[in-house]
């Protein structure tokens, strides 16, 4: 379907340009700081970031809603900078779900095929129709709006914006209104449909644990800037920085002094308190590293420390631990329940070298 | 929305670059392609015919009279103003403070002497003719020198008071209660809109006047007569301005409070909030935005009020507008424009502030269906509970308000010396049968009129809408326009009028001897357009802005273009604000006269009230017919406007 | 009317209203006295009024139109009226706009004033060629409008006075028993700035007092409560018929119309202070860029032929302009049209400068402000 570019793509609010929910609407606000991003045919690709930090920004830009300030959009390489959204064929679904509350279901799947023909061989009916089934929402065409409830508020959305056959679906925050039980199967069935359709896909959500759970690939953002592009996978497990570090997922972040390094392994001085890290590059004075809790382990033979726990969640197999090691918060999991006792009190815990990730060093 | 929509009303088609391959052509293609570019650019289209409507019909004919005040032989000059501000007949106290405006511990200290010498004491007034006295506060502040300028907001300040206290009842009762005669009630309370200023003030006169019908009703009980106007001239003329007035504001607010979503109220009521509470929380912030408008137009209307203040209050309540009218009769152009500009400046100004306010109140409501009304008299016994006991308190005061000019106006068109008659009508008839052809027939000015309100809807409704649309989230240049654009109500009505005089009707001189000259029809309705659309821009924009932004961009995302988009899914969501100001823009081309008159001088496109003055001699009679015949013209045609409107709503 | 002719009516002036929108400046030069331009018996000339004169019940124009052509067969008399009256055709000139009238019919003697003032002196209108007007030295003596240019002849005038009701108060004899506190909160005049008569009411006091007291009367008149209204339809057919006040500044013709709409006469008493009313003759003049002046001198004198001057002070309600011996006028006008003693009027000269000054301060001083 559609390759997609942004080249150097800034974007900077002012002088009455436009609003977005993203950003403040103060003169020289700037939103996007030259995001540079490639995402594949086919991909399902999530912008993921806390508030503010661009990707509804980056998303409307894609969708043509707002212009870039600099740089430049293109679909398959050709440049839809400065493109009408109505001439971009993309499908759009907000978190608001914007329904035409005076149409029926059927009228909101069907609006856009009265600009874009349906499929070759298919009546317009024949495509509300289908679509109505591909969201599981057979028979409810001569529905009003109003009358559903919001999960299936937010598929009949998703069933209009897949009608024309758009060759890109963008989606922001779609989730965010709905429970979180009703948001796992709903996420579910985007990504079955995604996959079925193989539609190139861009989902914007400040939930890192749906972006890590949906998507194929996913950029995080942060004041307007692209920090990390990659899998879940090497998001999760190699932030490139100590904002994807934080952001994703927990995680324990540690920052220290180089004190020695051989060929194995380098001597590191945290609040006065030595670990062993995989070896260093040599010119490394300082060092910042991160610990997932599933590797802070009381068996670990490594680099342990005591904590001093405050907080305890259940979490079925596992209790999570929130507690601090020298004033620094520290989370970690232990199996429940953890030698017939509860987790309070002090509890010390080891990570192996070869369980830190090294976020930064200088 | 059809299903079997012909190819070529979908333009896009060819945008997208799909099926041009069609065997009739390349000229059928061209065609689409012509097509569907206006298509997409319908709203900057319409956005450029405003603007040019507006620059010929407003702009260039305010500009040209304004010129007059900064312009002295060739050189521009602020010395007009400055001989304005620094005369305490106009401005009053800020004399002293123009004069020398750097002098500022005695300004301030001045300021602090008027507020320590105010002084609060209770005491006892005597109702007029009554003999009853009432305990009441009096605020003694010291007499404070208010000028021209200062009494003139005063007045309308008050004017602005009574207005909401007449007209919000109105809009609560019509909004939240179901009685027969409803819908009738509300599309007749356009009425007063479009009733000349000396009709009013003859009604008043025969409504409240010794000899009036109050008086003569009074007398049947052994009362009176009481001298109504004359006890409080004052008064008299803010409850005349609240005639015309009140009206608008319950428009407004009605339409505000059928867009109110009934889940919100619901909602508000499933927390545990009361009636009242649910009400003051939840309904009432809707609706502040619409009774704002209101407030704010009624108070723009009366600072720049004219007949109404001089026929019932007298010289000694004259307003600014009564000396650019005395300035523009001795053709001292110049300072009728320094006092016209000043009066625009603060309409303006507070037109800013209000649009202000209102860009801030964005997404408050989800367009819904309205809370149910109830009836107003579910039964017998609910006629003694206090709320309907002031509702019909209230209608008794309506009735006299605002029924008693209106029926007093006709009382007098079927009476003279002797008792009923009815050659006053048949003085219209035979004007009509047998008048010339340099004379006023009736039946062409009501032809006229409608033809020209329904014109004028017609041009004043896309004119209003496209500028909601483009000044709404706009941030602040989009007031700064949504401000420029409410001209036509800030500028002074006689100035208007003479800058029509001067451009359009002897023509604006070009290079070669030629002349540019706009008159008769076409004139005049692009200037009544152009009074009109600021109703609908002001009805139409807060529920506009209201909208969720995300509906538009998802039906553009979806293939529609901006204008598309515009019609297919926001306006008939603000369908109720359009009705509104619709109906608001055939009222005001209906009433509308000062510049009617001016562009239809010399042609026969004359209006029903340019007939009403023509008619108007030494005798009443012919006059108070004409005004019967617009009265009854307008009642129908709104009942029609309503009910036709009413189908859009739906 | 047929539906048809309406929509072709609308149709045209729709076109028109397009069309019209350029035009070319045609080159009128102005006429000099001795040679006119045009002919004298044929021909169309365009007579400018203000709307009474044709719009109202039983108006002047339509009667002035029909015998003006029977008496002139090759001339076409057209009507046109301007909202604002003269000062339409002063600011016309003022732009050298086309003025596309010949005559004006309706001149007060400052309206002379205030065209000197804008347009320089003697100017808009042409002197009127006496070798061309027979009828001209019928006028009455004390209506001449003392226009030092010679453009105008007075073709009727009306007298200010109080109209009262008898059943309430006594006839003022003179302005001092306004101040009577038997006339206290009784008088409703107009605004000077606005209205005809307000303003002859307000110069007869100034011809009565003199420019330094007439301010000083009016203060003590406004102790005596007096009201001043807009105009006169709102203090007339507003307050005074429906007996807010029982006296009302108005013309001297009052009880002509009473008596036509049935009222009854007690309210309807003329009075005359000193003996005198103001009087406000209305001239006529020709513009000096009239296209037919000759014939546009057929129409002037014309208006003074008894015919005329009968039709039009019996229709317009006003008093001729010539002396009795040239008109004859119905019994009942006669009866009910009342003229006073003595007619007091401030001329040309004395206006042309000062005018505006009066009315400013007098205005001034009424608002309170």
């Amino acid at each position: 379907m559609t390759d997609l570019r942004l080249d150097g793509v800034s974007k900077r609010y002012g002088g009455g340009g436009g609003t977005s929910p993203d950003a403040a609407d103060e003169p020289g606000t700037l939103a996007l700081r030259d995001v540079d991003l490639t995402i594949r045919d086919g991909e399902f690709f999530t912008l993921v970031g806390p508030s503010g930090c661009g990707k509804t920004t980056t998303l409307r830009t894609i969708a043509g809603f707002e212009d870039p300030t600099n740089g430049r959009v293109s679909f398959d390489g050709d440049d839809v900078t400065g493109v009408a959204p109505e001439r971009r064929d993309v499908g759009v679904v907000f978190q608001s779900y914007a329904l035409f509350p005076h149409m029926t279901v059927a009228e909101n799947v069907g609006y856009g095929l009265q600009f874009r023909d349906p499929p070759t061989g298919t009546s317009r009916d024949d495509r509300i129709e289908h679509l109505l089934d591909l969201v599981d929402l057979a028979g409810m065409g001569e529905r009003d709006p109003a009358q559903l409830s919001g999960g299936q508020q937010q598929r009949v959305a998703l069933a209009r914006a897949l009608a024309p056959e758009p060759s890109l679906l963008l989606l922001d925050e779609p989730m965010s209104a709905l429970d979180a039980r009703l948001r796992e199967s709903l996420r579910r069935q985007v990504k079955r449909i995604q996959t079925q359709l193989d539609i190139t896909t861009v989902y914007v959500t400040h939930d890192q644990s749906e972006a890590l759970a949906i998507s194929d690939r996913l950029a995080v953002m942060n004041a307007g800037r692209v920090e990390q592009v990659g899998s879940p996978r090497e998001i999760y497990r190699e932030p490139a920085t100590r904002f994807v570090a934080e952001f994703v997922g927990d995680n324990n972040v540690f920052e220290g002094t180089v004190d020695e390094t051989t060929d194995e392994r380098s001597r590191v001085t945290v609040d006065g308190r030595t670990f062993f890290l995989p070896a260093l590059p040599d010119t490394a004075d300082r060092v910042t590293f991160c610990v997932r809790p599933d590797a802070l382990s009381r068996a670990a033979e490594h680099n342990r420390f005591t904590v001093a726990v405050e907080t305890t969640e259940f979490l079925g197999e596992r209790v999570r631990c929130n507690g601090r090691w020298n004033g620094r918060l520290i989370v970690l999991h232990v199996d429940d329940p953890i030698d017939g006792r509860s987790a309070d009190g002090d509890l010390t815990v080891g990570f192996e070298p070869s369980a830190a990730h090294v976020v930064d060093v200088e | 929305m059809s299903d079997d929509e012909p190819r070529h009303d979908r333009p896009s088609d060819t945008a997208t670059g799909r099926d041009v391959t069609d065997r009739t052509g390349v000229e059928t293609a061209r065609i689409e392609a012509v097509t569907a570019w206006i298509e997409r650019h319908a709203l900057t289209l319409l956005a450029l015919a405003t603007a040019a409507t507006l620059a010929v019909m407003l702009y260039v004919p305010v500009a040209i009279v304004f010129a007059e005040a900064v312009v002295d032989r060739g050189s521009v000059t602020l010395a007009s103003f400055a001989d304005v501000l620094s005369d305490p007949f106009f401005v009053g106290e800020l004399a002293t403070i123009a004069a020398d405006p750097l002098a500022l511990s005695d300004h301030l200290a001045g300021i602090w002497g008027w507020l320590t010498a105010i002084s609060i004491s209770a005491t006892a007034v005597t109702v007029p003719g009554i003999g009853i006295s009432i305990p009441w506060f009096a605020v003694d502040t010291p007499s404070l020198r208010l000028g021209l300028f200062g009494f003139t907001a005063y007045q309308a300040a008050l004017s602005t008071f009574a207005s909401l206290a007449l007209g919000l009842p109105a809009a609560a009762v019509l909004a939240k209660y179901d009685f027969r005669g409803r819908r009738t009630i509300r599309s007749l309370t356009i009425l007063p809109f479009v009733l000349p200023g000396i009709l009013v003030a003859v009604g008043f006169y025969a409504t409240f006047g010794r000899a009036g019908t109050i008086n003569s009703l009074l007398g049947v009980v052994g009362l009176g007569p009481y001298p109504f106007i004359e006890w409080n001239p004052l008064a008299i003329v803010i409850v005349a301005h609240a005639f015309y007035n009140a009206p608008l504001i319950a428009r407004v607010t009605v339409a505000a409070w059928e867009a109110v979503d009934v889940r919100s109220v619901e909602t508000a009521r499933s927390l545990g909030a009361s009636r009242r509470r649910a009400f003051v929380d939840v309904v009432l912030p809707q609706l502040r935005p619409a009774i704002l408008a209101g407030a704010l137009l009624t108070f723009i209307f009366t600072f720049m009020t004219f007949p109404i203040v001089l026929a019932l209050g007298g010289l000694e309540l004259a307003t600014v507008e009564v000396w650019i009218y005395d300035r523009v009769s001795r053709l001292a152009l110049t300072e009728a424009a320094t006092l016209a500009i000043l009066e625009t400046v603060i309409s303006l100004g507070l037109t800013y502030a209000y649009l202000r306010y209102e860009s801030a109140q964005s997404g408050l409501s989800a367009t819904g269906s309205p809370p149910p009304r109830e009836p107003l008299f579910p039964n017998l016994r609910s006629v003694v509970s206090p709320r309907r006991l002031a509702i019909v308190g209230y209608g008794l005061l309506a009735l006299v308000v605002f029924v008693g000019p209106l029926a007093s106006l006709v009382l007098g068109s079927v009476t003279d010396g002797s008792g009923f008659t009815l050659r006053h009508y048949a003085f219209l008839l035979d004007r009509q049968l047998e008048g010339e052809s340099f004379q006023t027939l009736p039946v062409r000015a009501i032809v006229n009129s409608l033809l020209f309100g329904l014109a004028t809807l017609l041009v004043a409704v896309p004119m209003g809408v496209v500028v909601s649309v483009v000044t709404t989230r706009a941030g602040r240049s989009g007031t700064v326009v949504d401000t420029l654009a409410m001209l036509p109500l800030a500028v002074s009505g006689i100035v208007f009028g003479i800058g029509l005089l001067q451009g359009l009707v002897f023509g604006i001189s070009l290079p070669g001897g030629w002349r540019l000259q706009v008159t008769g029809t076409v004139a005049i309705v692009a200037a009544h357009a152009v009074a009109a659309y600021p109703f609908v821009t002001r009805t139409v924009s807060p529920q506009l802005d209201d909208l969720d932004p995300a509906l538009v961009e998802s039906a553009r995302a979806l293939g529609a273009s901006r204008g598309r988009a515009l019609l297919d899914v926001e306006l008939p969501l603000v369908a109720s604000a359009i009705v509104a100001g619709a109906a608001f823009a055939f009222a005001i081309s209906i009433g509308e006269f000062s510049s009617t008159v001016i562009l239809a001088t010399g042609s026969d496109a004359y209006t029903m009230p340019v007939a009403v003055e023509r008619y108007l001699g030494r005798r009443s009679g012919p006059a108070l017919a004409m005004g019967t015949v617009l009265l009854a013209v307008t009642a129908a045609s709104f009942v029609v406007v309503d009910r036709v409107g009413g189908r859009f709503e739906q | 009317m047929k539906r048809r002719t309406f929509v072709g009516a609308i149709g045209g002036g729709t076109l028109a209203g397009v069309a019209g929108c350029l035009t070319r400046d045609e080159s009128g030069s102005p006429n000099s006295g001795d040679d006119l331009s045009g002919s004298p018996k044929s021909g169309t000339i365009t007579v400018a009024t203000y709307d009474s004169m044709i719009d109202g019940t039983d108006p002047a124009g339509t009667w002035l139109k029909e015998a003006f052509e029977e008496a002139y067969p090759d001339a076409t008399l057209e009507w046109t009226t301007a909202e604002n009256g003269l000062n339409h055709y002063i600011q016309r000139e003022a732009q050298d706009a086309s003025l596309e009238a010949d005559v004006y019919l309706g001149v007060n003697v400052d309206d002379l004033a205030r065209i000197d003032d804008e347009l320089g002196d003697g100017g808009l209108f042409l002197e009127l060629a006496d070798d061309r007007l027979d009828r001209t030295d019928r006028i009455r003596d004390g209506l001449a409008m003392g226009d030092p240019h010679g453009r105008v002849r007075p073709f009727d005038t009306g007298y200010i006075s109080l109209v009262y009701d008898e059943t309430v108060v006594d006839a003022p004899e003179t302005f001092d028993d306004l101040l009577d506190p038997a006339y206290e909160g009784t008088l409703l005049a107009q605004n000077a700035q606005a209205s005809d008569p307000g303003q002859a009411f307000l110069l007869w006091t100034i011809d009565a007092y003199g420019e330094d007291d007439y301010l000083e009367y009016w203060n003590d008149l406004a102790a005596n409560d007096v009201r001043i209204l807009k105009d006169w339809t709102e203090s007339y057919y507003g307050a005074y018929m429906e007996e807010e006040r029982p006296m009302v500044v108005s013309y001297s013709t009052d009880q002509v119309f009473a008596a036509a709409e049935g009222y009854d006469m007690s309210r309807h008493q003329i009075a005359f202070p000193e003996g005198q009313g103001y009087a406000n003759p209305e001239g006529v003049g020709v513009f000096d860029r009239a296209s037919n002046a000759a014939l546009a001198h057929t129409f002037v004198d014309f208006l003074f032929s008894s015919d005329a001057q009968a039709e039009i002070a019996q229709r317009n309600v006003q008093f001729p302009a010539v002396a009795p011996e040239h008109v004859d006028l119905a019994d009942d006008f006669d009866q009910y049209a009342h003229e006073p003693p003595e007619a007091v009027t401030i001329g040309y000269d004395r206006l042309r400068g000062n005018l505006d000054g009066w009315v400013e301060e007098w205005a001034r001083d009424r608002t309170g402000l």
